[in-house]
């Protein structure tokens, strides 16, 4: 066999490899989905974010670097995010009306804030920078919006705006 | 290998585990030679070209798995170690199959050693089978001699002891 042949099936063996350690992540976006549905969340549009979310996260994976090691902090720190509003709902309270603005909208706001400065601890620590940083807020972004779809766009939104307050220190030291 | 060639290879590896497909064309370069003539040793040199080609896929199928905190060389040589039993077994079921004499493991041994040699040869890679990856690895950078040190030597005590229980479970004494 010519060496280039069995470089080139060496390297298929490679990227196929990396293929199927990056399916890993799927079990955690589905259970991430299945927690939203079971909390009251649209089925569809929580499909819709977890469609969105898995190939986002297996190609990160794939592609590996840093923005590839974003991928489980991103993930983690997403729960937090989608966490929140859900913990509301299961207490009892039900977002509907000017109550859903005074307490979903800033629990979402609180998740995201949360997820953004855990992300912004991690990138510090990992060293990944701004394509870290970009990549687990995406990550995370997506996670906490299954939650966050409890109090509409705007709790989308806002969960979003924490997530960028919460990393915006480490974007800002990481451009410099 | 040399030491330089090892420490170079275990960078490498670690940054094809983290996706850096820059490293490819310089891991493939040190690995094919090394699991060549690793697979030479272990299964002779007819069947050395198939046990380092499926040695070479299964190392880089496992890249992303690679602990930068390891050897590449001796992590490298515990999978193709396994590959070449695995091409072994497969061989010698066929021989079985097809009911070929059996096969002098050196020229110059009268056929009864070379009997009493392969048997022996046999009943070692059967127990070295029952053990663990990890000791698979640990015995295979031993006879290589593709590690050193007191972390490795600990391993070593590790690996032989167990080596020993299992040849005394299996034969009955040392």
């Amino acid at each position: 066999m010519e060496a280039t042949d069995l470089a080139s099936r060496a390297r298929r063996a490679y990227e196929l490899g990396r293929f199927s350690r990056a399916l890993r992540v799927a079990p955690f976006v589905v259970a991430a989905a299945l927690v939203a549905i079971a909390c009251g969340r649209p089925v569809a549009m929580t499909c819709a974010l977890g469609c969105a979310l898995l190939p986002l996260a297996v190609g990160l994976l794939m592609r590996g670097g840093s923005a590839g090691r974003a991928v489980g902090p991103g993930l983690g720190a997403g729960w937090a995010a989608l966490a929140m509003p859900l913990l509301l709902r299961t207490a009892g309270h039900a977002c509907f009306g000017p109550s859903c603005m005074s307490l979903c909208l800033p629990a979402c706001a609180l998740g995201g804030a949360l997820s953004g400065a855990l992300i912004g601890v991690l990138a510090r620590r990992d060293g990944g920078g701004l394509s870290y940083v970009v990549a687990a807020a995406a990550i995370a972004g997506l996670s906490g919006a299954m939650g966050c779809s409890l109090g509409g766009a705007f709790g989308i939104l806002g969960m979003a705006a924490g997530v960028v307050a919460g990393s915006a220190p480490v974007l800002l030291t990481a451009r410099r | 290998m040399e030491r330089l060639e090892r420490a170079e290879l275990s960078r490498l590896m670690a940054r094809l585990a983290d996706g850096d497909r820059a490293a490819f064309g310089p891991a493939f370069a040190l690995l094919w030679p090394m699991l060549r003539s690793f697979a030479e040793r272990l299964v002779g040199s007819a069947d050395a070209e198939d046990a380092a080609q499926s040695a070479l896929l299964a190392v880089f199928a496992r890249a992303s798995e690679f602990d930068a905190a390891r050897d590449a060389a001796a992590w490298a040589l515990g999978i193709a170690a396994w590959e070449c039993k695995t091409l072994r077994r497969k061989r010698q079921r066929r021989r079985e199959e097809q009911g070929a004499p059996l096969e002098m493991v050196s020229s110059q041994a009268s056929p009864e050693e070379a009997l009493a040699e392969r048997d022996l040869h046999e009943a070692i890679r059967l127990t070295i089978g029952t053990l663990r990856p990890i000791d698979v690895e640990t015995l295979t950078a031993l006879t290589t001699g593709a590690a050193s040190g007191a972390t490795f030597r600990k391993r070593v005590s590790r690996a032989l002891g167990r080596f020993r229980i299992a040849w005394r479970a299996r034969h009955g004494s040392d």
